[in-house]
């Protein structure tokens, strides 16, 4: 098992991690580990969670997607738009919406597969038109409430178990398939560890880098749709944070930024990470300020403990702690 | 650019002398932003009077010189073969110092304004050190401290406010020889690069962005590079805060971040490579000038403002697809 | 006096030892020459000698001095400088930027001084006569010779005492190599020592004053240029474990025609008509650079190509890796560079066998841990792959062992015609003997392979015909007897020495 320890560490050091901090908040602030406490801090985890599933494909195939938050955001306005407050239009609505985030994922994948646009300009560029774009069409002016079922979805509850929570389990089991049990994933892995190794192994490298795109598109979406629930509306700049977190969701949680390496699992308590520290600092009396350089620090950290040179410091404080001898 | 094209010979049977085509093809993605900025320039001239004067040159490089500035040290990031989100950050916390701390005593002004520089260079060293000791990605340790930079900078000052001395917002409108003074830091931001890109350094900066195993095997010190790259990129940000507070009046602990990704899309317009070692400040210099006319243009051809975004999006994709086109060209010509 | 001296010079990396008691003497103005096979220790030697890596053990001496350089830059403060195959230049910059590379002569604002950076680059050019270059013109518009031009003139803009060419007359063309071999014994006449690495007999013997050998990592034979015959010198290369690296060659041929390439033309290839048949091993020779290396990515779909090309009867039209591994009717290639084509460092021996053929473990749209693990273990087996684990990362094995899994990815895909490029560059003795070994079972099995080596002798033991490859074009088509070093060279360098 010592082998699954070692090629999993990063994964299992974020989870450590993640325990660690309930452990601590519970500590500082006694209410923190309650069942409602946790149930909310599930939610807002989820968020970030399931805008983070699609960049964790994004980034585990060597790219990165900086359209999430103006996706997410667009689908967010357009869904209230359609919607009116109604949940009956949502049955062609809803599927809409999605499309058009997959659309956009698969501009940006072809973008950056076809034409060979760096992904950071690819993203960079269809996030501010999409900005634009719903910006011209609603003019920022206010969106009808959100329909009651997106509601249901996001803040309701089956049981003792928020709906949402649920989503984001079901949607962590099928993209843990997608990534350890099909050959997408495979395929996926070996594109972000080396282009010309999968290129030369017939690995269809241009398809699987346009499908992680638009898993990316999908899953902000989805998250836009999502997040109206829990806002009750949607509102300009409500997925701007999203970038940030998700990519930073993914970092911690193992995956290296160059592509081949981490699962969606670190992700999952990634985003769990990030959500309990955002709860923990307000225990603490801390500001939103104190809560950015916690953020920084948490990243720079868990990136530290990930790389190649941490790697080998480890190994050569094992050998001469064997031998005696540097 | 497919993927293979890396593992291909390079270059089999070039023609070991250049051409008027050869040059225009490599220049192409700067040729086309300069394109670029004289269609909206026509454009803008065609709507309003006085475009062409030296009183619209002095405005719009006001407008623009907070970006300029960033951009330049983005710029030398980037032909490094790097990128630094940092700046962001470093700007929001340089412009909340300065409204914090600045009196309407001179020496204090330049106490903290030298307070200032000093710490975008430390921050920047830090970033390139991180970089080269921890061997990690510049994306996620800018990323990290742009993080950290703005905390800190929400801590000092958790809101918009403070202020700068009345004199110190007069620096924009100081002319000389009918030239305000961001025109003349334009000027020397010009005559800096000219400067800059032949010295031993710019040159090996430009070499380790172009192939760093060879660099290093020429001697170079990747470390010690690294460390004045990003140095250099902090300075400037700080340079862009001070300059951002004698326009603004005061401080916001969140005003960076709309440089960041403007900052990097700005060189991208003007031809600098997101791979390393290609580029020029004056293709920089042209996107940011193409970045602020586009939202006059906006203004003067009375269309909601909300085109602005849009119209710099697809800008970026166009200079994006140009210079590959352009590239794949110059491939072809070489076989 | 001796201007450089070695004595009991060692390097091992990890358990493979590199260089083992070398001794080693020359003296200033004479060119010495550098001879033994691939892996012989002659590259870690000069590696040593220009500060690329530390030796372990022994001593160096330049001018009587102890000499143990940190780095390339404290090997040039004692005037050697070394011209790699593996190229230090800068693709982004100019010529006359990378000649004078960090020694720019500078201004008063300590900036690069153009105008003399052009003078001294003229004169440079001009007083060692060398081949037209435009200084002005970037690095990556220039041609692989030209390029290897240039890190010439960057070597010699050092002044050395001691210039180290290594293999650098490889990749130019007659004349130029030509031009090379005169400013070597320039450079001598001038007082400097030149070490001078060649596989080429006739450039050694055209301008070296002395030779050392080296065989397994050690030094075996010195010899006055004069006082040695080209037989003896083979044979200390050699030596004599000759017979036990290659397997008996049983022509296993067939006259079904497996690959049929018809006026195929890609980069550098221009034209190439051949075909290989069921059961053959098709040596593919002739000097680096005349379009072995496109044919092999062209044919496997790597990079674009015109002409037509049948397998087993039919024609195919192969655009890219993914269309090449179709399965038993496919095309597959062992490539040319193990670690940026063949393997991924940083995922398991299993991942790495199982890439190209996850369909066949593949079911109901989910992967089988069951038959991939079956897969796995049938090729660990047939190959002898020597991993701890089959979920070993692959960067951790030994190169031979690397080697084999990229053959195993290969042959489980199931196709029989094999490209195999250089299939046993930086490969120990023993594993290389295994994959001749395995070229000829798959022969006999019925495989059709496609091989090309840049060590000469293993085209001649191993391949049943050899196609030399000239300026793009098939040259000659070796069988039987005629197959030789001399026979294949002489095919490979005829129009190169008429022109």
């Amino acid at each position: 098992m010592s082998e699954f320890l070692a090629r999993n560490r990063l994964i299992l050091l974020a989870y450590a991690g993640m325990v660690l901090l309930l452990l601590v908040t519970a500590v500082f602030s006694p209410g923190f580990l309650s069942a409602s406490n946790l149930r909310s801090t599930v939610v807002l985890a989820a968020f970030v969670g399931i805008v983070a599933l699609g960049q964790t494909f994004v980034i585990i195939g060597g790219g990165i997607d900086l359209s999430v938050p103006w996706v997410l955001n667009c689908a967010a306005i357009i869904m209230t738009l359609l919607c009116g407050g109604q949940d009956l239009p949502l049955a062609w609505v809803a599927p809409l919406v999605l499309a058009g985030g997959a659309g956009i994922g698969l501009i940006n994948g072809v973008g950056v597969a076809k034409f060979g646009v760096p992904p950071i300009i690819m993203t960079l560029a269809t996030n501010v038109i999409l900005q634009g774009l719903i910006l011209v069409v609603t003019g920022g002016s206010p969106t009808p409430p959100a329909p009651g079922l997106i509601k249901f979805l996001s803040v309701g509850r089956i049981g003792p178990f928020p709906v949402i929570a649920l989503i984001w389990l079901l949607l962590t089991v099928a993209a843990t398939i997608l990534l350890s049990k099909a050959p997408f994933g495979r395929h996926l892995y070996a594109l972000g560890t080396s282009v010309t190794v999968a290129e030369f192994s017939g690995v269809p490298t241009a398809r699987t880098t346009i499908l992680t795109y638009v898993i990316s598109g999908l899953t902000a979406a989805f998250a836009g749709i999502l997040l109206t629930g829990y806002s009750g509306q949607a509102y300009l700049g409500m997925g701007d944070a999203y970038l940030f977190t998700s990519i930073a969701a993914v970092a911690i949680g193992g995956a290296s930024i160059l592509g081949g390496s981490g699962h969606y699992l670190g992700t999952v308590a990634g985003a769990m990470v990030l959500t309990i520290l955002t709860g923990l600092l307000p225990a603490l009396n801390l500001s939103s300020g104190a809560l950015l350089v916690v953020y920084g620090a948490v990243i720079l950290i868990t990136v530290s403990l990930g790389s190649e040179a941490f790697a080998g410091l480890a190994r050569l404080l094992r050998s001469s702690a064997h031998k005696g001898e540097a | 650019m497919t993927p293979l094209a890396a593992s291909r010979p390079g270059s089999p049977e070039a023609p070991n002398t250049r051409d008027w085509h050869g040059w225009a093809l490599d220049r192409a993605p700067f040729l086309v932003a300069c394109l670029m900025l004289a269609v909206i320039a026509t454009i803008y001239g065609s709507k309003q009077t006085g475009v062409f004067t030296l009183d619209e040159l002095n405005l719009d490089t006001a407008a623009a010189m907070t970006l300029m500035l960033a951009a330049t040290g983005q710029t030398i990031v980037l032909i490094r073969g790097g990128i630094d989100l940092s700046i962001g950050g470093m700007i929001s916390l340089g412009t909340v110092i300065a409204a914090t701390r600045f009196t309407d005593d001179p020496a204090t002004v330049l106490f903290w304004s030298l307070a200032i520089l000093a710490l975008g260079l430390a921050i920047g060293a830090l970033n390139g050190l991180l970089i080269s000791v921890l061997k990690l990605q510049p994306f996620l340790v800018t990323l990290a401290t742009w993080s950290i930079l703005n905390g800190v900078a929400m801590i000092i000052l958790p809101t918009d406010g403070g202020s700068v001395p009345g004199w110190w917002i007069g620096f924009g409108y100081l002319q000389f020889l009918g030239l305000s003074s961001p025109v003349w830091m334009l000027v020397a931001l010009v005559v800096f690069w000219w400067w800059f890109r032949s010295t031993r350094l710019g040159i090996t900066i430009q070499a380790t962005g172009s192939n760093e195993k060879s660099a290093f095997l020429s001697g170079v010190s990747i470390t010690r590079i690294n460390v004045t790259t990003y140095a250099l990129s902090g300075l400037f940000a700080a340079g862009a805060a001070l300059y951002l507070t004698t326009q603004t009046g005061s401080g916001s602990p969140t005003i960076g971040k709309d440089y960041i990704l403007p900052s990097v899309a700005a060189a991208v317009i003007g031809g600098v490579s997101l791979f390393g070692g290609r580029g020029h400040l004056a293709g920089t210099l042209v996107g940011a000038f193409i970045l602020t006319l586009i939202g006059n243009l906006v203004f003067v051809l009375k269309i909601s403002s909300y085109w602005q975004p849009v119209a710099s999006g697809i800008i970026l994709l166009l200079s994006v697809l140009a210079s590959s086109i352009a590239d794949k060209a110059a491939r072809g010509r070489m076989r | 006096m001796d201007l450089v001296v070695a004595k009991g010079l060692s390097k091992r990396y990890g358990g493979i030892v590199a260089l083992s008691e070398a001794t080693f003497s020359a003296h200033a103005g004479e060119v010495h020459a550098l001879l033994g096979e691939n892996g012989a220790g002659k590259s870690t030697f000069i590696q040593i000698l220009s500060g690329a890596v530390r030796h372990d053990a022994g001593t160096l001496k330049v001018d009587g001095a102890d000499y143990r350089p940190t780095d390339p830059d404290d090997a040039q403060a004692r005037g050697i400088a070394a011209v790699f195959q593996e190229l230090s230049l800068i693709p982004d910059l100019t010529v006359e930027q990378n000649i004078w590379f960090r020694r720019e002569p500078r201004t008063l604002l300590r900036t690069v001084d153009r105008a003399q950076l052009r003078r001294r680059t003229r004169e440079m050019l001009d007083r060692y006569e060398f081949p037209p270059l435009r200084p002005d013109v970037e690095l990556r518009r220039l041609t692989l010779a030209e390029r290897q031009i240039v890190e010439i003139a960057k070597g010699l803009a050092k002044d050395p005492r001691v210039l180290i060419l290594d293999e650098a007359t490889s990749a130019l063309p007659a004349r130029e190599a030509e031009w090379l071999l005169g400013l070597t014994r320039r450079l001598a006449s001038e007082g400097r020592l030149v070490i001078f690495i060649s596989h080429r007999m006739a450039e050694v013997r055209a301008i070296a004053d002395r030779l050392t050998i080296f065989r397994n990592g050690r030094t075996v034979a010195a010899h006055e240029a004069g006082g040695v015959s080209d037989a003896e010198i083979v044979t200390q290369m050699i030596g004599r474990n000759l017979d036990r690296l290659y397997p008996d060659r049983v022509a296993t041929a067939t006259e079904r025609v497996a690959l049929r390439v018809t006026n195929f033309s890609s980069g550098r290839l221009d034209g190439a008509s051949f075909s290989l048949r069921e059961g053959e091993v098709l040596g593919v020779g002739g000097l680096q650079g005349h379009g072995q290396r496109e044919l092999f990515q062209a044919l496997f779909g790597a990079s674009p190509a015109t002409g037509t090309v049948e397998l087993w009867g039919k024609p195919v039209a192969i655009t890219s890796p993914r269309a090449a591994l179709t399965g038993p009717d496919g095309i597959a290639l062992v490539p040319e560079d193990r670690r940026g084509q063949g393997l991924l460092l940083t995922k398991s021996v299993r991942e790495n066998l199982t890439l190209a053929v996850i369909r066949r473990f593949t079911e109901r749209g989910l992967l089988s841990s069951r038959k991939e693990a079956e897969l796995v273990r049938e090729m660990v087996d047939f190959l002898r792959i020597k991993a701890q684990t089959p979920d070993q990362l692959a960067g951790t094995l030994s190169g031979g062992n690397q080697q084999k899994v990229i053959f195993g990815k290969m042959l489980l895909t199931q196709a029989r015609v094999l490209l195999l490029f250089d299939p046993t560059r930086g490969v120990d003795v023993g594993t290389k003997g295994e994959i001749f070994q395995l070229m000829r079972d798959l022969a006999a099995k019925g495989y059709a392979i496609l091989f090309h080596s840049s060590d000469m002798p293993e085209l001649v033991h191993v391949a049943d015909r050899v196609m030399v490859l000239r300026n793009g074009r098939v040259a000659a088509i070796l069988e039987g007897e005629k197959i030789s070093e001399e026979s294949i060279l002489g095919a490979a360098m005829l129009e190169g020495e008429a022109a």
